[in-house]
Parts: structure tokens; C-alpha cells; sequence
């Protein structure tokens, strides 16, 4: 019996292996080289990534029928307006078939990355910006959109927009749209308790003792999740000191500043401007949005994505409006706050058919016609043909355009690639949850809190 | 008070409380039909499913084709396309290879079957990529008839139905087989005439569950079928929902509230054999 059993364990353990190194021999075989670590990546990457390679003359729209694919992830009015404009594309292009692949984000990542491993990824990708270095950190599975120069406009991007999505010396994405935090107030609520919305933080302070005192002890000017509270953490502190929070793969901070930057928080919580993470739990709803207090105006801000605005705007009842708040001048002597790639379209190395892939992303992306039918699907446009276009034909959502436009202005500081690494965003076991959710709950003293921080990132940026 | 009477007060006592927890348990699936009829904010709000401005815009909004492309009955359709056929196999490969197991003495079956019930252990997680670039190799990802969705399911791919059927099978005496081999029966013959008869229960919950599992899976369609034309209800349902700027929850609820009627139907027309099979396994006769 004994023997037997110890024979099954070997067995299984042996199948495993088995399975895992099939795994691993096909992705070799699938793409050039994809195999694990960053060290090996980091070298092939100086190989044959590195040295600026002529532009490719992948036969300049030969007239050759080709089909290519297409894919992208999100909602209804999103796969309605990129299908009308893939439709327009093969109209004008009739030589030109495109095979869509649309869904929801659930589970898209897991699918995209197990085809970008095997090879069959579709030609063009919408991305997210950390897929480039998650599965591209050398290059190898997503196209360097310089070698299609030629067909594709990138003088329409600013050089600091583009340099975000460069990785290993390649251009291995357009930046479709940037994001970035911004305040929005329930202008109805302020109005209520009496109060202007804020525009610096001392009214903000203000508010919340008004708030306390003419509505009661129910009513916050302004919620904050964990996550929430760690961007605004690091807006503040960026605002104060003037520096970014990673540089070089390496915590700009020291313990002493984050500790400031906790006791910033803190201070929120006390002066009753956000209610405490127990109080935002005991509401039972799984995001603000969902939240029967924001719906109600009894939280009156949030501090939100500007791209996110219309969810946080249809959800409230009706009769209350939502404005786009400013950024507080006086949280420091520099403009805090950063700003990220929210999607990106890239080709994939794979690809047969370079060119006629650029072809279709100049369409979407920089065209007056395929510009205007994809509108702020993806957010307000990036290239800058595209928002003139946008905008003289008002196709925009106001509220998000004028939020974004707030937010590019303003913001000067980049993100790092690993602020969103799951290990530290993961809700509930990351470590800015840890961090600022013990903070809130008092398990942690700022110096602990701190110190968890600086663990947890300098951890995950170590990889 | 005499004993009928109290009876009777028992009896409708029982029933009361029956029906309380009853209700209790259908609950969310009458809210859920309540829900497709308000507003994303009431959904959030309201705990009872009656709304104050009732809209219809959910099952308008179900309707939609994306393009000519797919539409609800459509993707069904697909579901059951794939479905069926997977059903059907895995309820034949798993009689036989637990009839296998069950009955036979063969050369390494005890170390055979200890594989066998080792994969039990492995998560599907872990099967994905391996899977995915074997399948990719034999060109089956995107296949218009759903081939890595199918074709596993002949070769007892559902480690867990074979462990059932198995159970199952031991509480069925031998003696019948041997009156069977007597009468002149060879093995396929006792399989089909003797012990299938008798298997029914375990077989219709083994079909049951596989119907449950393959009509709700996601991943697996979601890393097979590229194309829209093809995707089955599970990845429908899912299509509006952006979760960066938001969508109408009654919308997908009115979609998953059309897509579970079959299920439902058959599961109530199978409830009898279901609850026996269930049960049946784990008492030994």
C-alpha cells in the first residue's frame, strides 16, 4: 500500500514536470525569446533590441489582400463604436479584412498573455501600459512601432507620452489615452452645508467641520479608500517635496517623509473630512460608486480617475450634480500628482502584416474620420489631431474632457511601472491596504505604517 | 387538544417554517428578477425587489447584436452547441473508464488509478497554458466546433465523474454481472444491459454537474473562441460590463436571467434522479 502510494506521488510529481516543461519548450519555440527572468531578458534585449534598426519597408501597402486581427476589451459602447470604425476601415481599404475579438476586461488579461506566450495573439492589441513590461520587457512580443513610421503619425504624440511606452529601447505601444486622479465634488451637498466646493486644502479642512456641524455626524466631504488614500498620499507628498515617488527602480522616501505624508491621512480622518475605512466597510457596498452614501450626497467628494467620472456621475439620485474639483495649491510648494498611459494599442512582433496594422491604428487613432467615429471611447484622445478633431466637432464627454484637461495640466510626475504591481494594490492583501487600513484602524503608528510601506514597495521593486 | 389535532398543528407548523427558509433561499433570485427592472442606483439601494420607477431598458438592452455579430439567443445557442456534445461524452467516457476501474484486474491499475485520482488534485490554473499551446499546436484554438471545449471530455477528462460513477459502481453487486456472464452477456453487453440500468442516478447527476460547470464556464471559452460570432452565453453576459466607466447592472442581469432559463428547466425536469444520484454514492448497499 505504502509502496504504491509513494509510486502515485511520483507519478503525479513527474506528470507535473512533464506538463511545466512542455510549457516552457513551446513558448521558446513560439516567440524568440520569452523564457522567465529579467536578467535574461535584460540581455537579449541589449542584442537585438538595443541598436536602432532601419525602417522596416514591409512592402508599403502592397494592395495584397491580407486579413488581420484585432482585438480589445470593454463595454457596449465601446465595442459599438470600434466596430463602426473597423467597418469604415475596411471600407476605405477594401484590399483590408479585420477579424475582431472583443470582451469584457474580466479574464481578457489571462487570455491575452497565454496567447502572447504561445505566438497567437492577435496583430493589433489594445494593451494595458503595464503589459509592456510585464510580457514585452525585451521586446520580443509587441512590434517596435518606429519601424512603421511611415504609415503611422507619431509626431502627433508628445516625446515624454511616447517615452512611457518605451521599453528596451523600442516604442512598443501608442499611448491611446493618459489619466490621472483628480477631485470630484457633489456640488449639491456643499451647497447644503453651506460651504463653497473646496479648492484649497484649508477649505477642505473648513468643509469637513461644516459638514460635522450643519448635516451631521453622516455627512464627509470627501471619501477615500485605502487605494485612494495612498494616491492621495503620494500627491501630497510629491506636492510637498518635490520629487518623484520611484526613481531608478529605487523608493524616493524616507521613512520620515512617509511618515508626514501618513500623518496627512490621518488629519483627514480627524478633522472629519473622510470617514474612516471601518465607517466606508460598515456601508457593505463593494465600490463607491455602489455606495448608497455617494448615490444619497452623503459623501460629497471623491478623488477618481478622471476617465471614471461618468460612473461616479449616473450613480448619484437624481438632482444632485458633480463637478470636477481643482487641485489644492497649497499642499506644497510643487505640483504633485501623476498621470498614467490608461490604454494603449500595440502590434505584435508576430505579425505578418506590419504595415497594414499600422495602417488601421493610424485610422483609429490620428484620422479625422475613424478619430471622430471612436470619439472618448478610450478616453480623451492623446494624439493631438485627434482631440483638435474631437473637440471642434464636440464629441467629447464634457465633464471627463474638462477633468482631463485639468489633469495634464497640472500634473508633472510620472508612475512608476510597479505602483499598480497586484502585490501592493491587491485588495484586500496588498500592502498599501496593510498599510493604510491598519493606519486608519490604529493597529499601526505612523513610523510602523511607514516602515510597512517602504518594505512592501522596496520588495516589489526589487522584483 | 387530541393527537390528530395536534398533528395537524405540527404539520402547519413544519410548513411555515419550511416555507420561510424556502422563501429565504429563493430570495436572491427573485430580487434578481426584480433587479432587471430598475436602475443601476435603486440596485444599489434597494433591498426588495419592487422599484418605484420600473424600467424596461435592461431586456431592450439585452437584445443588443453588437454588429449584426451576436446576440442573446444566438450566443445560447453556442453554449448548447458545445454543451451537449461535452455532456454526452464525458457521461459515456466516464461509464467506461469507471466500469474499467471497477470491475477489471489489469496489469498497474492500482498505480493507474492513484494517477487517476491525483489529477483530481490539479487546479485547472495550472493546465492552461500547457493546454493551450498543445490545442494551438493541433490548430484547434478558435475552432469553429469548439474542439478544446469538446473533445477532452471524451477521454474522461472529468476526473471527479469517474471517482462518482466509481463510488457508485461498488454499491452495485457483482453477483449481477456474473448472472449476467451466465445468461451469455460479454462485457460491453453487461456494461450497457446490466449495470448502466442500474448506474441511471449517478449518470444523470454526472450529465447534471458537467451541464452546470460547462454552461458557467468562462476561462474556457474565454482562451478558445476568438471569435464573436462564436461566443457562447457565459462571455455575453459579460460583454457590457466596463468596469472603468460603468454600465447598467440590469442590462446583465436581464441577460443572465434569460441565459439560466434552460438550465433551470432542466434541472427541475432531472431533480428526482439528481438528489438520488447525489445521495445515492454514499450509502454502500
Amino acid at each position: 500500500m505504502r509502496m504504491k502510494k509513494v509510486l502515485a506521488g511520483i507519478m503525479s510529481v513527474s506528470m507535473l514536470a512533464a506538463l511545466t516543461a512542455c510549457g516552457t519548450k513551446t513558448t521558446d519555440e513560439g516567440t524568440t525569446t520569452t523564457a522567465g527572468g529579467n536578467d535574461a531578458a535584460a540581455t537579449t534585449a541589449a542584442a537585438d533590441g538595443g541598436a536602432a534598426e532601419p525602417v522596416e519597408t514591409a512592402a508599403p501597402a502592397s494592395g495584397e489582400d491580407v486579413t488581420i486581427k484585432f482585438s480589445w476589451w470593454g463595454g457596449d459602447s465601446r465595442h459599438e463604436a470600434t466596430q463602426n470604425a473597423v467597418n469604415a476601415f475596411m471600407e476605405k481599404n477594401p484590399n483590408i479584412k479585420v477579424d475582431v475579438n472583443f470582451g469584457a476586461w474580466s479574464g481578457w488579461e489571462d487570455s491575452m498573455s497565454t496567447s502572447f506566450y504561445a505566438g497567437t495573439a492577435p496583430d493589433v492589441n489594445q494593451i494595458n501600459w503595464n503589459w509592456i513590461t510585464n510580457y514585452s520587457s525585451d521586446g520580443s512580443i509587441f512590434l517596435d512601432m518606429n519601424k512603421v513610421s511611415n504609415t503611422f503619425d507619431l509626431t502627433q504624440y508628445s516625446q515624454a507620452a511616447l517615452d512611457q511606452c518605451t521599453t528596451a529601447g523600442e516604442l512598443q505601444a501608442i499611448p491611446v489615452s493618459m489619466t490621472g486622479r483628480i477631485f470630484y465634488w457633489n456640488e449639491s451637498t456643499f451647497a447644503n452645508a453651506g460651504v463653497a466646493v473646496p479648492t484649497s486644502l484649508e477649505e477642505l479642512y473648513a468643509a469637513g467641520e461644516a459638514f460635522k456641524t450643519n448635516l451631521g455626524d453622516d455627512y464627509y466631504p470627501l471619501a477615500l479608500g485605502e487605494y485612494d488614500r495612498m494616491i492621495l498620499m503620494v500627491y501630497y507628498l510629491e506636492s510637498v517635496y518635490g520629487k518623484a515617488w520611484v526613481v531608478d527602480g529605487q523608493l524616493n522616501y524616507t521613512a520620515e517623509e512617509i511618515a508626514k505624508g501618513l500623518e496627512f491621512i490621518d488629519s483627514l480622518e480627524e478633522k472629519h473630512v473622510t470617514p474612516t475605512i471601518a465607517t466606508i466597510l460598515g456601508d457593505g457596498a463593494e465600490s463607491l460608486d455602489k455606495n448608497p452614501k455617494w448615490m444619497e450626497g452623503k459623501y460629497a467628494g471623491i478623488f477618481e480617475w478622471d476617465s471614471s467620472a461618468s460612473k461616479f456621475n449616473s450613480a448619484l439620485n437624481e438632482g444632485q450634480t458633480l463637478v470636477v474639483g481643482d487641485y489644492f495649491k497649497d499642499m506644497g510648494d510643487y505640483q504633485g500628482g501623476y498621470s498614467k498611459v490608461s490604454l494603449a494599442f500595440a502590434i505584435t512582433e508576430t505579425t505578418p502584416y506590419p504595415t497594414e496594422c499600422a495602417m488601421l491604428m493610424q485610422y483609429l487613432l490620428n484620422d479625422p474620420e475613424g478619430t471622430a467615429i471612436m470619439a472618448s471611447e478610450r478616453g480623451i484622445p492623446l494624439s493631438a489631431a485627434a482631440k483638435e478633431n474631437c473637440l471642434s466637432q464636440g464629441l467629447l464627454n464634457e465633464m471627463v474632457a474638462e477633468a482631463n484637461g485639468k489633469v495634464l495640466d497640472w500634473v508633472q510626475f510620472p508612475l512608476d511601472t510597479q505602483f499598480e504591481n497586484s502585490k501592493l494594490k491587491g485588495n484586500p492583501d496588498g500592502v498599501y491596504y496593510d498599510a493604510l487600513g491598519g493606519l486608519s484602524y490604529d493597529e499601526y503608528d505612523y513610523a510602523t505604517a511607514a516602515q510597512i510601506l517602504i518594505d512592501g514597495i522596496s520588495d516589489v521593486l526589487a522584483g | 387538544m387530541n393527537y390528530t389535532q395536534l398533528q395537524k398543528v405540527g404539520t402547519v407548523v413544519k410548513y411555515i417554517i419550511l416555507i420561510l427558509v424556502g422563501f429565504i433561499m429563493v430570495y436572491p433570485l427573485i430580487w434578481m428578477v426584480g433587479a432587471t427592472f430598475k436602475t443601476n442606483n435603486e440596485i444599489f439601494s434597494n433591498l426588495t425587489p419592487f422599484t418605484a420607477h420600473p424600467t424596461l431598458d435592461g431586456y431592450k438592452n439585452a437584445m443588443n447584436d453588437y454588429g449584426g455579430k451576436i446576440n442573446i439567443f444566438k450566443a445560447m445557442l453556442n453554449t448548447y452547441s458545445y454543451v451537449l456534445p461535452k455532456v454526452i461524452f464525458t457521461v459515456i467516457s466516464a461509464t467506461v473508464t469507471a466500469y474499467g476501474f471497477g470491475r477489471f484486474k489489469f496489469i498497474g491499475k492500482g498505480v493507474l488509478f492513484s494517477v487517476l485520482m491525483a489529477t483530481l488534485f490539479l487546479p485547472q490554473v495550472v493546465m492552461n497554458v500547457p493546454q493551450f499551446i498543445l490545442y494551438n499546436k493541433f490548430n484547434w484554438v478558435d475552432s469553429d466546433l469548439y474542439l478544446p471545449l469538446i473533445i477532452p471530455s471524451l477521454f474522461a477528462f472529468d476526473t471527479y465523474f469517474v471517482f462518482m460513477i466509481i463510488q457508485f459502481l461498488r454499491g452495485i453487486p457483482r453477483e449481477l454481472d456474473e448472472a449476467a456472464t451466465i445468461d451469455g452477456c460479454n462485457a460491453i453487453q453487461t456494461l450497457i444491459l446490466v449495470i448502466c440500468p442500474m448506474l441511471k442516478p449517478a449518470i444523470v447527476s454526472c450529465a447534471l454537474f458537467q451541464f452546470m460547470w460547462s454552461s458557467n464556464d468562462y476561462m474556457g471559452p474565454l482562451l478558445y473562441v476568438k471569435t464573436p460570432e462564436n461566443y457562447p452565453a457565459a462571455i455575453f453576459v459579460r460583454l457590457s460590463m466596463d468596469a472603468d466607466t460603468g454600465f447598467e447592472w440590469n442590462r446583465v442581469l436581464a441577460v443572465s436571467l434569460i441565459s439560466i432559463i434552460p438550465s433551470l428547466v432542466v434541472f427541475f425536469c432531472a431533480q428526482k434522479q439528481f438528489i438520488e444520484g447525489v445521495s445515492a454514492g454514499s450509502v454502500k448497499g
